[in-house]
């Protein structure tokens, strides 16, 4: 039986999801394609598990699988996004640059509490999302920009040599832009 | 002769197997003992547990037994010093990943990785222990799943796939995050595509699946089932 407790989808996820498998239909690792388009649709960027039942239902993928793929790939969110979405790259240059004090510095200026980092290990990926879905605050292992380490991805954009009042200045600037 | 027959050396011994055949199968066929744990046989061969490593002559490399296919003039020895430092070092590392608290889980005495690391000869774990506080999945009505017993072998994935075809289980996340998960992380007395079989249950080597009403010490698995089982589709689906 299906969870009684969930939201069922509106029609216009449905069609969101109809659309994505039928674009995908029939090619190889098109799971990952559907999961893609329909995150990328979303408000939040995030699958919801009724979305995640309703593609293993229409692809005909045991809904483990899906469930499985989409925890294993760092880049699917269960969890709803922040507007603004920080990422902090915790690479080896970056951590001699000092990203863990940046993360530590960006976590309490955004009031987020830092038992999420301090109780997982350093390599470990975070994902914290302020309570009113403002900012999310995300590690990488490596941008692959070590030459400009420390390296801060705010909002996709790529930002070099960051220190904590450089940062400072770029959060305050998003929350003062209102949105 | 539908089999191109070929011959190997295992521990010296000059053996024929047919061709096709892991070195797992070959050894076993004439006798030898290959520890194993992630390895059922009659499902498919994942090589995740790395504890059948053999050495093969000519190479520095450890091969799994499991999933190597053997080939013509192959010299494999199933036992020597470094064999037993890896495998020792696979079972320890398993068990400081999960609570393995032997003196109170019902498998206590009829558990694979038990059994193993008495026969490896494990009295401690040179590791800092590592695991993490998981939840036991109660809801369903005639089973049990431990996360903290679980070794993560899929054997349970693998037998609800492949012999009952329900997909009930995956493994979920990754790193020490991974963990078995029915549906989309539904509890299991939720999971919409669990026919109650029971096969998950029989092919777990420890006391992660088990069935409900057993004490510590009381539940013997019968994995063996699991293998006729598969011999039996094998056979009529020829």
């Amino acid at each position: 039986m299906q969870n009684p407790s969930s939201q069922a989808l509106d029609a216009r996820e449905k069609l969101l999801i109809d659309q994505a498998v039928a674009a995908f239909a029939g090619r190889p690792g098109a799971l990952l394609g559907i999961l893609e388009t329909v995150q990328a649709a979303h408000a939040h960027k995030s699958l919801s598990i009724e979305s995640l039942r309703y593609i293993a239902q229409e692809t005909g993928i045991p809904p483990a699988r899906v469930y499985s793929v989409a925890t294993f790939y760092s880049l699917f969110n269960l969890e709803p996004q922040g507007d603004n979405v920080i990422c902090v790259c915790r690479g080896t240059a970056c951590h001699t640059r000092g990203s863990r004090d940046l993360l530590e510095r960006l976590c309490l200026d955004l009031g987020l509490s830092r038992q999420g980092i301090s109780d997982t290990h350093d390599a470990d990926k975070v994902a914290l999302t302020t309570p009113g879905h403002k900012f999310t605050v995300r590690t990488v292992a490596c941008f692959g920009q070590c030459a400009l380490a420390p390296v801060v991805e705010v909002n996709y954009h790529t930002l070099r040599h960051v220190n904590e009042r450089t940062l400072q200045r770029e959060v305050r600037a998003l929350t003062r832009g209102g949105k | 002769m539908p089999y191109k027959i070929i011959s190997i050396r295992i521990d010296g011994e000059l053996v024929t197997a047919r061709e096709g055949e892991t070195i797992l199968e070959a050894a076993r066929a004439n006798g030898k003992q290959v520890p194993t744990l992630c390895y059922l046989k009659g499902l498919s061969a994942v090589g995740a547990c790395r504890v059948c490593m053999v050495e093969l002559a000519g190479t520095d490399r450890l091969f799994p037994a499991c999933t190597t296919p053997i080939q013509e003039g192959m010299s494999i020895r199933t036992a020597s010093a470094k064999l037993a430092l890896y495998r020792r070092m696979a079972i320890e590392l398993l068990l400081v990943e999960r609570n393995h608290t032997c003196s109170a889980c019902v498998s206590n005495g009829h558990c694979e990785l038990q059994s193993l690391a008495q026969s490896l000869g494990i009295t401690h774990v040179r590791y800092a222990y590592n695991n993490p506080h998981l939840p036991v999945d109660m809801s369903h009505p005639r089973f049990v799943l431990d996360h903290n017993r679980c070794i993560l072998c899929t054997r349970c994935v693998r037998a609800c796939a492949e012999l009952e075809g329900a997909s009930v289980w995956a493994v979920a996340s990754r790193s020490i995050y991974s963990h078995i998960v029915s549906d989309l992380n539904d509890e299991w007395g939720n999971a919409h595509n669990c026919t109650g079989c029971g096969k998950c249950v029989q092919a777990c080597p420890t006391g992660a699946l088990a069935e409900k009403g057993f004490a510590v010490h009381e539940m013997v698995k019968q994995s063996d089932a699991v293998t006729r089982l598969a011999a039996q589709r094998a056979g009529s689906s020829r």
